[in-house]
Formats: C-alpha cells, structure tokens, sequence
C-alpha cells in the first residue's frame, strides 16, 4: 500500500499517544481518552488549528515587562532566562495543539540566538514571527524571516551593502533555509546553487538594517546594489532585474523574484519535507521513504503553494506514520523528556507569572527553573542536555537533525545520559529549596489513581499501567516480572529464600483506600510507587518515542 | 580483550614453543614479562585535538610579513600592524594576541603548518566540518571520523570486550556533551563523553541499567540497543576517569575558570593525562571563529573578537602544555588544531572575513619538530578570491597516524583511504621503532614469518648457521615489548609458533638476537 495513503482506521488509545507524543511533548492520559476513538481527520482539526497569540512573558513578582523597551536592558540575560521559562511552560501547559512542537521545529530551523544577537526584545520578535507564521505559508514566513531584525543580527544581513557584499544569510538562506545544498559536483556547484548564487544573492539582499529602539527592519536605498543579479543554471539562469526604487516595496520586490526563483524549484519543497520527516517521523531516510513518501508531499506542498497544514495533515494523516516500525524510532530530545515528564503526568509547572511576590515561592520559582547548589534547574538541565533554547549551538540548529548517522543518538552519550536520570530523579523527589526542603514532589498516588486502574490494583496491574502509560513500546514478561518483584516489592528473585510477597502491596493498598487521608498509609505506598517510577524513567525504553 | 585472551596471546610464543623438535624451555608468563606485555599494549602516546569551530581566519592568526603591503591593502579595515606582529621567522608572524604559542614556537615545541585545506572547499559549515572530521575528499561521505577509524584499527570490535586488561581505560574522550563525528569508528562511536569529571561518577552512581539486553530488531530496538550500551559505559569508565582525575593536579596555573572555555577543557585533559588514563585520543572544541562581522575592535586592531578567541588559544595550548612538562607526561602528547576552512583573504565591509579555503594548523608538544611547513600562503596568486592550498589536511593526520601512532603505510592507508605524502612532524628521537630500523644479517639467518599478514598463527622461521644463545622477541608498533623467548639453539632450520589471535590489527616486529647477528623482521596482523 502506498506509504501516504489515509491512515483510516479510528485511532485506538496506542494510536492516539503515538500522534500526541510526536506531535506535543509526553501525552497525558485525558488527551489520550479525547482523541481516542476519533477519525485522523477529526484529530488533525483539532491538533492543527490556529491558536490565538499567547499573552506575553513577564518578570515574575512584578506588574512590569521588559516588551517595548527602546533599548536593551543590563538585565537581557534575565529577560532571556524568563522568555525561556515562560516558552517551556506553554509547551507544558498547552490544550491539544501541534502549535509549540511547531514552534520547535521553526526555531531549529530559523535559527537565532541570544548568544549572538544578545537582545531578548529581538528574539522574542523572532519568536513571535515563529508563532504567527507556525501554520501558514512558508514562502510568506521565509519572506518574513528574511527582513527579520534578529535574522538580520545573527547572520549579518545588517551589514550586507552595495559594493562588498556580506554572504552569510544568503548562503544560509539557501544552504540550510530552503533548498537545501546538494553534492558539490564541482568546485563551487552544489547542485542545487553554486558559490556564485551565493554571491548572487547576497547582492539582492543588501541595504536591510535593523532599528534598535522599535526593534524593527528597514531598506536603505543607498546601501543596496541595484544592478541586475545573473544566476546559474541551477536557477535556470535566471536574472533578477535591480531595482532602482527608494521605497521598502522596492528593495523586497527583488527578495519576492528572488524566493519565487529558489520555490520554482522542486528541491525547495523536498528539501523542507525531509526536515519534517526527520523531525517527526524517522532520521532513516531509505529511497523509498524519499520516493513514496517525500517526493509525493512535496508535491502537496508546492501544489498548495507552500501552505503547510495541508503537508501535515497528509504527513501525520498517513499509514506510514502511523505504522508499528515508526513508533519508538525516536528518541526523545531534552524538551521531550523534561517538558513530557511534566505533560504526561498532568503535573503543573512553575509558569510565569508567579501570581505572588511572596518571597518563599519566588524562591521556588527560581529554584526550579534556574536551579541553586541542591538542585538542577529545568533550564539549566535543558543546556546541559544539549537543548538550550534561544541558544541552539549554530545555524543549522540541533545536531539530532542532521548529523549522520548518529541523528537523534546524538542527544544520548556518557555525559548526558545520567544527567537525564538526575533529572527524573527531581521530577519524582522533588526539587530541593535548601537541603531539608523539597518542593513540588510528584504525587505518585494521585497519579496511578489517574491511570485506568481497577479499585484494588495487584503489584502486576500497577507495572502493567505504568508500562502501558510511559513506554511507546512494550516491555517484555521478564522485564515486567522484574519491575514487580525488584523494583517494586525490593524482593530480589535473586536471594537464596526466596518468596513471593505481592500480597504486600495489596495490602498496603488497600489499607490506603481505606483511609486515604491517613498520610503513612499514603506514604507507605508512595515510597513504592516513587521507587518504581524512579527507575522506570532511566531505563532505556523511557528515552524512546 | 579478557585476560584469559591476552595470557594466551602473550604465552603463545613460549609455551607451545617446538623448536624443530627441541623441546622449549618452558617459560611461564613472569612477572616481569607480564608488566612488559602489558605496557606496550598500552601504547603510551596520545593524541589532543582542538576544534576551532566557525572557521578560523589564517591570516589574521599567522602574518605573511613578506607580503605586508598587499596584506593591508586587500584587508585594510582588519590589518593588523606590522610590529606588533609577532615575529616567528623573517617572513611569518603570530597575532599579538599569542604569547603563549610564540614561547612555544621559540622552544622548539609548536609546528606552523601553512595552507592547510582540501582539494575543491566546500564553503559550508557543517559538510566541511565533516569532511575535516571523517578525511573524505569534497565529493565522498563517510559516516565515520579519521581518528574513529584510527582506533577501530587497534581496538578491533570495541566496544564488545571493552574495558580490556589491555585497554581498561575509554578509547578516547570528549570533553563536550554532544558527540564529534571525528571519534566515530565504523559501528559505535569510540569515545566517551565527559564534561565533569569530579561529578560524572556521582551522576553514574544509582544510575539504573537493568542488565536486559534484549531488544526489538526494529528501528526502536537499535535506540534501545544503543541507550543501553551508553549507560553501560557510563558505569564503566566513570570510575576509571575520576581516580585518574583525582590522582594527577593541575600544576600550571590557567586561566580562572568559566572565562576561558578551552583552557577549563584542556585543564581537564590534562589530568587525565598525567592521572595516568591511557586514553589515546581527546578531542576539546573551542567556539566562535565565524568572524564575518566585526572580528577587531575599531580602537586598536589587535583587540576584539579574533583577538579574544586567539588569546584563549594560545593561553590555553600554553597552560596545558606547561601542565604536562610539570607532570612529566609532556613527551607522551601531541596536540593539533584544525578548523572547518579559513577565511577570504580580504576582507569584508563590515571589518570582517567570510568563508574561505586554506588556513594553518598547529601542531604541538615536546616531541614535535617546531618550524614553519610549507611557507606563506600567497595573497596574489589566488583562486577565485581565495587561498590556495599548499596542504592536504590528510598530510597531516598520516603523519600523525605514521610518525606518532606508528602505523605503517598499510594501516594508514587503509584508515584514510589513501597515502598521503607526510610532513616530518615528529622529531625521530621520540619514534622508538620505525621502517628504517637496520636489519643486519637478515639474509644469513633467513629470517621470515608466514604467512603473513596474519590473521590466527603464524610461523617464524630462521636459519642458525652455528648453534647459540638466542633471542627472540616480538614487539608491538611502538617498540613496546610483547613477549620473547631466550634459550641456547642448535644450528639449523628452526621454526617458532606464534598465535596473533588476540592481537590488535596492527604491524609487529620481531627481532631475533644471536651470538653471530642480528635480524628483524616485520608482520602484519590483520583482522
């Protein structure tokens, strides 16, 4: 059957976590049930509508805000720090929506960071080009980013004028923004463009700057090359006519002929699905993926003039996604393994504002996401995962993406990987104020009560949901046995007398249900449960979506 | 390798040792052998590399003061002045800014090597990068780095038998946490990532690794596969790396921490280094090199962006390798900068440089032959604006692979695909084997081993023309000692069993000593 055929069975609980984990971060159990037993296309409508502007960050504890500010503020690295924080908790916190994932998925691919532009009001404008642009078209979102302030910045496009052409953005532009670079064939032909279009289009890019008090973009006539720019054969040999005007619609007419060079290019639209695939989908691109799979919603793509629902919905909307070899092909980033921990359990997030200016929770709030000397902070835990937002390690964004052929294992080595485990250590425990006081456990009880678990839940019941819930794959009987007898009853099969004592848990569980306010009988499950969760959330299946 | 494997590999030559029907003196694997065996197997030489990522600008780090006019005049707005240069030679300068490498440079210690590319640049970031790491040529992709395939050479089937009695430490490290391509051998990556080691094996401690291996065949299972495989790792080196971490000091002084992100890493190496991990490769990174705009600073030139990155360089290559003089390792190490290309020699309007072809590498450490390679880059004599190469980067790494690792051509040839003319860069006094070695009376003792190469056992086989007290002994590439075997002969045909099973891919030499001569010979194992 053709790998895009309509996925059209209605989507089973298993199905349903699948497209939520790819499409969200982590699934929690009320999304599960609300899109569960619905039609793709029904869970494409609601995972794809536009969402309204979020409200925008703010300092916590405090009535003001840094956006609008005409110039930029000592405190940017605090600002930077609190537009993350107020970023990862709409992911956290979202209803149904691809919209952040999206948002992701555009920040690793127009890449600006505050390392380099070093202002947050020019990234946060960025940011919500991001976010008003996150479902539309790419050609008009292309055309945005290009005049973009902080783009302007980070790749230099503010000093590119008329008689010394500055080629960073538009070698990027192409390189890694649109058509993507093909085998260099020759000294300087990349297939797909050559160093001369690079210069080329430099030269139709000159005399943009940025405006530093309205953060905003402006042509200068004067500075722009207005003689006519020859292309090569991969552009047909296309000549985009100067322009001679003095106004903003001049200096962007030549930007339009020119993006309406580089879309008249099928390479464009196949090059920009491959990135979806690959951040989406699977990192192994076969020629068959690339036949049956890419090159046809490629044709969707342009067919519908680079709009990008319609490209998604047949991407998401496919057999091909939603078969069994696909799931668990990933493994999760950082934002999917800390934002998910939080998601798939319903629980809260410190989110801006902290609606408070008492001191005590404006501590945790720090806490939390910036981290002291008892505790790792989510951001903090972010970067040294490899993950930082608005700190992408260059342009080509995070190198899970494109790094062949390790891709995503890229996120896995002997320096993160137990960094993750410490951070599902917190996740469970707590985070940590000063060293006796912990904040913010996570309520392992609540949480199993949440799950569809039967009243008096055996030890096996309890595995089996957590397993069902946390791992997009299923463990084996032996690993399950092993969760339920050294893990979860710490009763090693190992020691020499051994004998079976899961009445235990029954016991201890109900005892709970009886008086479920009577905090050592909730602490005495609490323990087990944290115990199991805790290991649970290291072990390799945990890291894979 | 076990230890049972290696015992084997080592006794091999002595014990089932039947010398044309003499019977052998047995001869038990003594200790002293043992510790000789085991320390050649741990060649002690290692290898630092520096990534300057962004691409660095050659001319602007070191100065062709024999073409100062054209220099100022194609670079105007980022020139640096002329005496403020750094003086190396009459004709080549370093930036101001590298005080600590032109100390090296006077001592003998740091090679210059000029021009340094691949034929056809390609202009990208990210497929130059690649190609500097795997050693492709412009139109090849290769899936695994130069130094990767380097140690899948000598470690063959890491990581299955890893940590060895051989090699109980990690092939080689990385102070980042986001893997290089440059350490990927052919199926793993073959190093270890480590950003703390203080604090790696208190993270490791409760990690869980629950001892499943069994996975899926499916795309899922390899991700599992592979987690797993980390984890394991994880547990195993983190205690290796923190003892010899807590063994060794800094004795240099660097600079203070977190304002100089190189030196912090190379800190790091350092004690590793001299905590006694025989760790062959590490590889450090330093970031920021991508100077289209504004890489000096409009007050004084010799400041800014470029300066800054400079200084941190050289202060950093300058502290470590004063750290490892202090620690008396600095004769085991060698360190080697590289950069994805260099930049345009002239510059841009915006005081800065763009993308370009062929920048110096340096080369650096207590066994190196100092000295400028391959003269100043011409800048009127260019190709389309840029630089021409003067040499391939690969030069470099057989040299490396050659003169520092003792590869012989076979080997590196098959590690980088080709041969490669090499630059004399290390200085021959530290080579303890090599090619050359003088064999003498090699035809009257008609010395020989078949087959050869190697792959299970092989026979020596040598003619003693009188009877004599004999010595045989067979060495790794380094010079380091296997195994040998003495006893007193008769004249005539003898022939020596020797089992490579458990040997490294690699060259071997044998040598034997006679009343009368003596003969060397070479064999190659081969996997």
């Amino acid at each position: 059957m053709p790998l895009l055929d309509k996925y059209s069975a209605p989507l089973t609980a298993k199905a349903a976590e699948h497209l939520l984990r790819r499409t969200m971060f982590g699934a929690s159990r009320t999304d599960i049930t609300a899109l569960t037993g619905k039609t793709i296309d029904q869970a494409l409508d609601t995972l794809l509508k536009d969402q309204p502007a979020p409200p925008p960050p703010t300092i916590p504890g405090q009535s003001t805000t840094w956006i609008g500010n005409t110039s930029r503020s000592q405190a940017e690295g605090e600002y930077n720090n609190h537009t993350k924080a107020w970023w990862i908790s709409r992911m956290a916190n979202e209803s149904l929506s691809i919209t952040e994932k999206m948002t992701v998925f555009w920040h690793n691919h127009f890449v600006s960071t505050f390392g380099a532009v070093n202002d947050t009001r020019y990234l946060y404008k960025q940011h919500q080009t991001l976010r008003r642009n996150v479902l539309g078209n790419f050609k008009t979102f292309v055309r945005e980013i290009t005049i973009d302030p902080a783009m302007l910045v980070y790749l230099n496009g503010n000093r590119n004028v008329a008689g010394a052409p500055q080629e960073n953005y538009a070698r990027e532009l192409q390189e890694l923004f649109t058509i993507g670079k093909g085998p260099e064939i020759s000294q300087g032909n990349y297939t797909t463009y050559t160093e001369d279009d690079v210069k080329a289009a430099a030269r139709v890019l000159t005399g943009w700057i940025d405006v530093n008090d309205t953060v905003t973009s402006r042509f200068r006539p004067a500075l722009h090359d207005n003689k006519n720019k020859q292309f090569s054969a991969a552009y047909q040999n296309t000549i985009i006519t100067g322009r001679t005007g003095t106004t903003e619609a001049d200096g962007l007419a030549e930007i339009d002929d020119m993006l309406t060079m580089i879309f008249k290019q099928n390479a464009t639209s196949e090059y920009i699905v491959s990135k979806f695939y690959r951040f989406f989908v699977n990192s192994n691109i076969t020629p068959a993926i690339t036949n049956e799979f890419i090159k046809p919603l490629a044709k969707i793509f342009r067919d519908s003039g680079y709009e990008i629902k319609p490209v998604l919905r047949a991407l998401f909307g496919s057999i091909h996604f939603f078969d069994e070899k696909i799931v668990g092909c990933m493994i999760k980033t950082p934002l999917d393994l800390i934002v998910g921990a939080f998601r798939s359990t319903k629980s809260p997030m410190y989110t801006i504002p902290v609606p408070t200016t008492l001191q005590t929770l404006l501590n945790e709030y720090n806490t939390f996401w910036y981290g002291s000397s008892n505790t790792g902070g989510v951001l903090q835990t972010l970067a040294v995962l490899q993950q930082d937002i608005f700190g992408l390690p260059n342009v080509a964004g995070w190198q899970a993406y494109y790094q062949e052929p390790l891709f995503y294992q890229t996120w896995i080595n002997t320096a993160t990987m137990p960094l993750r485990g410490k951070f599902t250590d917190y996740f469970v425990k707590g985070w940590r104020l000063s060293r006796d006081t912990v904040f913010m456990p996570f309520d392992s009880v609540k949480f199993l009560e949440s799950l569809p678990t039967p009243r008096f839940a055996t030890a096996d019941i309890v595995v089996e949901n957590f397993t069902e819930h946390f791992y997009a794959i299923d463990l084996t009987d032996d690993q399950k046995d092993y969760l339920v007898h050294t893990i979860l009853m710490s009763n090693p099969k190992s020691s020499s007398v051994w004998t079976d004592n899961r009445y235990i848990w029954s016991e201890e569980w109900n005892a709970y249900l009886l008086t479920p306010l009577d905090p050592i009988k909730k602490n005495t499950v609490k323990a087990r449960l944290d115990a199991l969760l805790i290991y649970m959330m290291k072990i390799a299946e945990y890291q894979i979506m | 390798m076990e230890r049972r494997d290696f015992i084997r590999g080592a006794t091999a030559v002595t014990l089932p040792l039947a010398l044309s029907g003499y019977s052998a003196k047995a001869m038990g694997l003594s200790p002293l052998l043992e510790s000789l065996a085991v320390a050649s197997a741990a060649a002690d030489r290692y290898l630092v590399l520096i990534q300057l990522a962004g691409g660095n600008d050659g001319i602007n780090t070191v100065i062709p003061l024999d073409q100062m006019s054209e220099y100022n005049r194609i670079r105007s707005n980022i020139a640096l002045p002329e005496n403020r240069v750094l003086k190396l030679t009459n004709a080549t300068g370093l930036h101001p800014s590298m005080v600590g490498m032109k100390s090296l440079f006077d001592a003998g210690n740091l090679a210059v090597i000029q021009g340094v590319a691949y034929p056809n640049s390609n202009f990208s970031h990210f497929r130059s990068t690649d190609i500097w790491m795997s050693g492709a040529d412009f139109n090849e992709y290769l899936g695994t780095g130069w130094a990767g395939r380097y140690l899948d050479s000598q470690f063959p089937n890491y990581p299955v038998g890893y940590p060895s009695r051989e090699m109980p430490d990690p092939l080689a490290i990385q102070i980042s946490a986001t893997p290089s391509l440059t350490l990927k051998g052919t199926s793993t990556p073959m190093g270890v990532n480590v950003q703390d080691p203080a604090a790696f094996l208190r993270l490791v401690q409760g990690s869980a690794v629950d001892g499943f291996d069994t996975a899926p065949n499916t795309d899922a299972g390899k991700q599992i596969a592979y987690i797993r495989q980390i984890q394991g790792q994880s547990e195993t080196y983190a205690s290796v790396i923190k003892s010899a971490y807590d063994k060794a000091k800094n004795l240099a002084t660097y600079t203070p921490m977190n304002v100089n992100p190189l030196a912090d890493q190379l800190a790091i190496v350092a004690r590793l280094i001299a905590g006694g991990l025989k760790t062959r490769v590490y590889l450090v990174t330093l970031g920021g090199f991508d100077t289209h705009a504004q890489q000096v600073s409009m007050a004084d030139r010799t400041l800014g962006t470029h300066a800054t990155l400079l200084a941190r360089l050289s202060e950093g290559i300058a502290s470590f390798q004063q750290d490892l003089k202090l620690n008396r390792v600095d004769n085991k190490v060698v360190g080697m900068t590289f950069s994805e290309f260099g930049r345009r020699p002239g510059s841009n309007v915006s005081s800065g440089t763009d993308h370009g072809t062929s920048a110096p590498v340096f080369v650096f450490g207590s066994a190196i032959k100092g000295g400028v390679l391959n003269g100043n880059p011409s800048l009127t004599n260019l190709n389309g604006g840029n630089l021409q190469m003067q040499t391939d980067f690969r030069q470099i790494y057989a040299s490396i692979l050659k003169q520092w690792f003792a590869t012989d051509s076979t080997e590196y040839k098959a590690i980088l695909g080709k041969d490669y003319n090499t630059l004399p860069l290390i200085s021959t006094a530290s080579t303890s084997v090599n090619d050359t070695q003088t064999v003498m009376n090699a035809t009257t003792l008609q010395l020989q081993n078949y087959p050869n190469p190697v792959s299970s056992t092989t026979t020596i086989e040598y003619v003693l023309p009188a009877s004599s007290n004999v010595r045989l002994t067979i060495f790794d590439g380094l010079g380091g000692v296997i195994t040998s075997l003495e006893e007193q002969q008769a004249s005539g045909t003898h022939r020596v069993a020797f089992n490579a099973e458990s040997l490294a891919a690699g060259t071997y030499l044998y040598r034997l000593q006679t009343e009368r001569g003596v003969a060397s010979g070479k064999m190659i194992v081969a996997r």
